[in-house]
């Protein structure tokens, strides 16, 4: 039997859908694995009780008040309740929609929509402007003019999220993208053709993590292609709850990497996998449905796809490190993604892989959040750097670009001497010259 | 209406972050985990020590609001929720494991620690806590001790109650009262701590509990036996029991369960068997291997489908973490899980199994059935839509029929849940008008004003006029 859906107090687009929201059979197992219940205690922060908000307002026990959208936005979209769940509730979801229900329940002021949509419709879909934007920083790193802020500590009087924004900043090389070359050949006997998938924040921030991936694909045997065109994953725009322009997004990645005609679409960056792995769940209704799931069939997160793969480790050099690896949620949540990295890192000779207490729980970076919620995101990221801390291994591996700036920046702040390092630059360093 | 007088003197005396009276927090604290009720209290309180729970009790006692006290609302009989509104008073946020006494081999702790870490700790020092709801990561010790909490391995080490040497608490009156300790003798009066173990926040509120820790089992062994005949499962109990083996855990689940289990934690159950019985045997050595190649002949000698031994410690802790599921697991079926609690006497288990499948074939419904099987307490959970009617009705029949046999058996009508709120009724068929009139005398003698979590195990006088109540689903008839 077949039972209408309800919107109730929802706006009609992009609402919860009903049945989701009622999955929920409150047993509470998401309780123990969810940072905000961690850090507040209060229900209301908590998987179960943001799906018992959104079940309310469905029901018309609620408008959508003021508390919600609070609600929504500090979630940490982290998912590990979704993990947790034996029911199959993704309360990560409903809030990253009820999200976007919030921009629709309580606008920004006329400067501030102004600058939100410059930012999400855009500078982010245009790979050009976001390389340009990149350049006063650029500037201001090699002119010294960094060095004088930080020693001067002239942000201090700012807010908060202003200096650790600029404290978050990695020493800035020119953008990944307009280097890379469309194709670089398979080194030996070639196992296949795979486009890349290069995200944001890798071209802009890590260009060192992206040309590793690209040489380790290559190395592996695998032809790739990086198709310049390729726009923005639509992440930062569900975060920020703009499903629209990340439809427009993933409409235009669908057609470009499906035109390819690769054999899997390969990224580096967790969020980034997350993202293009839901398109399917976006698009419905939107594009042709044998396209989503063929273009779904084919994505695959590096480690997940060099370990179905299987790694060449015939000539690779030693790294002689004790290593530890911090789970990105957006690899071990939102995709599965779990044993996969750390069978990647076994795999390099001389590594000794030290696993760390909660390696999954979350560092406390989740896009903006960090700085949303800079006090918060503190006591989240100081969880992790003890845990860290108690494997006195010498590196620090993971496999997302916003784990690894909150994870440097906390290290550098806490005065610890580990190397934050993505997966393939640690796997980078074991394939010879 | 709380007055915003009384808001003002919980926040004084228990800090502003600790009183909670906005909309979204007092909708996200009227449910537990039992289907089809939810109430909204007036107000909810986090006390951080024995004296905040007494100014809180104190101040709600002025104000005329029931008092409903709470942990971390796992439970399946409706305890926690308010019916009657009020104060929710949530013990969570006291979570401190206050000693672990090596030479009393006990531990003290808070109403709100979690049952997990308080295991996690006694086991660090060499010692065992054996109560282990399915709910251990979540739910607390305060809450373990109302509902009189069973678990995984109750068939051999038995429940909360067996464990709770001591006591301490408020009652309605806002004495403090201390009841049994370290002693492991203590006859002196009535047993009030046996009494307030299980009596479901209705006399008394729970702050901090001693209990006794025991020597955890030298070895331990981890059977996994398939059937592709329910009942076949069930005899297997039977037979095991009646052949003098009393395994630690001998838990069931059948095909719904073990498919919806699978779909969660793919550790490659068999989907197509009807029924898996998992079991472990600990203690010495000696007596172990003895027990577990006991179990297995009898296992034979029914003609289980398969019959395999868990390989190591590790696979035998991930098929119990699987079992630990099996209630949220099912809840991917349909939106509504209604679970019972039924418990009969061990050498009629595979009768019950053949009444529930006859049941669900007589209203048409979709059930999946797990639970303690060794205790002979099952939990079979109907797979519904609450925006069916017809299907709750029916739902409500089977329960209705199903406890009427069990009675008949000489079973119960809760293991391990507690009566709350969803098996009021059935109490009464159980125990008689009598029994009931007796424990609402005992009621009456704690709380006289009725002022402690009102309409919960039976119906009682409605004490509070000033209550604000929303209409929620009841879910049992």
């Amino acid at each position: 039997m077949s039972l209408p859906d309800k919107k109730g107090n929802f706006k009609s687009q992009d609402a919860p859908r009903y049945d989701d929201v009622l999955q929920c059979m409150r047993c509470g197992f998401c309780l123990p694995t969810c940072p905000t219940y961690a850090l507040t205690g209060r229900e209301r922060s908590s998987p179960r009780g943001r799906v018992a908000l959104a079940r309310a307002v469905a029901e018309e026990k609620l408008e959508f008040t003021p508390a919600i959208k609070e609600e929504a936005f500090f979630c940490l979209d982290c998912r590990a309740c979704t993990t947790a769940c034996p029911s199959g509730v993704r309360a990560g979801e409903v809030m990253e929609i009820c999200r976007s229900q919030a921009q629709a329940f309580y606008p920004l002021s006329k400067s501030g929509q102004a600058f939100r949509a410059f930012i999400l419709e855009k500078m982010l879909p245009s790979p050009e402007m976001l390389e340009a934007s990149m350049l006063p920083t650029r500037l201001y790193q090699r002119l010294g003019i960094q060095w004088l802020v930080r020693h001067l500590k002239v942000l201090k009087v700012g807010p908060g999220w202003m200096e650790k924004a600029e404290g978050m900043l990695p020493r800035l090389e020119s953008p990944l993208r307009p280097q890379l070359p469309e194709v670089v050949p398979a080194k030996g006997e070639q196992r296949g053709r795979v486009g890349f998938f290069l995200g944001c924040v890798m071209t802009l921030m890590y260009p060192g993590v992206s040309r590793q991936t690209v040489r380790v694909l290559s190395h592996q045997g695998f032809e790739v292609v990086t198709p310049k065109q390729a726009k923005c994953c639509g992440a930062p725009h569900l975060s920020e709850g703009d499903r629209q322009t990340a439809r427009q997004l993933a409409l235009f990645n669908l057609d470009l990497f499906l035109s390819l005609e690769v054999d899997y679409i390969v990224t580096d960056c967790a969020g980034c996998g997350a993202a293009l792995k839901e398109y399917e769940e976006l698009l419905e209704g939107q594009a042709e449905h044998e396209k989503l799931t063929r273009f779904r069939s084919k994505i695959r997160d590096i480690s997940e796809f060099l370990s179905e793969a299987g790694v060449r480790t015939e000539g690779l050099k030693p790294v002689e490190a004790s290593v530890t690896y911090h789970e990105p949620c957006h690899l071990c949540h939102a995709q599965g993604i779990s044993t996969q990295p750390r069978d990647l890192i076994r795999q390099i000779p001389g590594v000794e892989l030290r696993d760390m207490k909660e390696s999954s729980w979350c560092c406390g970076s989740a896009a903006t959040w960090g700085l949303k919620f800079s006090d918060d995101s503190r006591q989240v990221l100081d969880r992790k750097l003890k845990n860290v801390k108690d494997t006195d291994a010498e590196l620090l591996v993971t496999a997302n670009p916003g784990c690894h700036l909150q994870l440097a920046w906390g290290l550098r702040e806490a005065g610890m001497k580990q190397e934050v390092l993505h997966v393939m630059e640690l796997f980078g360093k074991a394939i010879p010259e | 209406m709380i007055s915003q007088t009384a808001i003002g003197h919980l926040r004084e005396k228990l800090g502003a972050r600790n009183v909670l009276h906005e909309k979204e927090d007092l909708l996200v604290l009227g449910y537990d985990s039992t289907p089809g009720v939810h109430h909204l209290p007036e107000v909810v309180v986090y006390p951080t020590t024995t004296e905040q729970v007494m100014e809180a009790m104190g101040i709600a006692r002025r104000e005329g609001l029931p008092i409903v006290p709470r942990g971390s609302g796992t439970g399946l009989s409706g305890g926690s929720v308010p019916v009657k509104g009020g104060m929710v008073l949530c013990l969570t946020r006291m979570n401190r494991i206050l000693e672990i006494d090596e030479e009393n081999l006990t531990a003290t702790a808070e109403a709100g620690v979690i049952t997990l870490d308080l295991f996690t700790a006694t086991a660090e020092k060499g010692l065992f806590y054996p109560p282990d709801p399915g709910s251990q990561k979540v739910s607390t010790l305060g809450g373990n001790v109302a509902e009189n909490a069973g678990g995984l391995r109750g068939l051999k080490y038995g429940v909360t109650r067996d464990y709770v040497m001591g006591l301490k608490g408020v009652l309605p009156d806002l004495s403090v009262i201390s009841t049994g300790g370290k002693s492991v003798k203590d006859v002196a009066g009535y047993g009030f701590k046996d009494l307030l173990v299980g009596s479901e926040g209705t006399l008394g509120i729970v702050t901090e509990i001693t209990v006794k820790l025991v020597p955890p089992p030298k070895d331990k062994r981890t059977i996994l036996a398939y059937f592709s005949d329910i009942r076949t499962a069930g005899e297997a109990v039977s037979r095991i029991i009646a052949a003098k083996i009393i395994p630690s855990t001998m838990e069931i689940m059948d095909r719904a369960t073990i498919n919806c289990v699978e779909d969660y934690v793919r550790i490659g159950l068999p989907r197509e068997m009807a029924a898996l019985l998992l079991i472990e045997v600990d203690g010495h050595p000696a007596p172990v291997a003895e027990e577990a190649a006991g179990v297995q002949k009898i296992l034979e000698e029914v003609k289980a489908a398969e019959i395999h031994v868990a390989r190591n410690a590790q696979h035998a802790a991930s098929l119990a973490a699987a079992r630990r599921t099996a209630l949220s697991a099912l809840a991917r079926v349909s939106p509504t899980t209604l679970l019972e609690d039924a418990t009969v006497p061990r050498s009629r288990l595979a009768e019950t199994f053949a009444e529930i499948e006859r049941l669900t074939e007589k209203y048409k419904l979709k059930v999946g059935t797990f639970g303690h099987a060794g205790d002979g307490n099952l939990h079979p959970t109907v797979l519904c839509d609450e925006r069916d009617r017809d299907e709750m009705e029916r739902a409500h029949a089977f329960y209705n029929e199903l406890y009427e046999q069990v009675l008949a058996w000489g079973g119960t009508v809760s293991g391990e849940h507690g009566i709350g709120l969803a098996k009021k009724e059935y109490l009464a068929r159980q125990i008689g008008e009598g029994g009931v009139k007796v424990m609402k005398r005992i009621k009456q003698s704690f709380d006289p004003e009725g002022i402690l979590n009102p309409g919960k195990i039976f119906d009682d006088r409605d004490p509070c006029t000033k209550s604000h109540v929303e209409e929620g689903f009841r879910v049992s008839p």
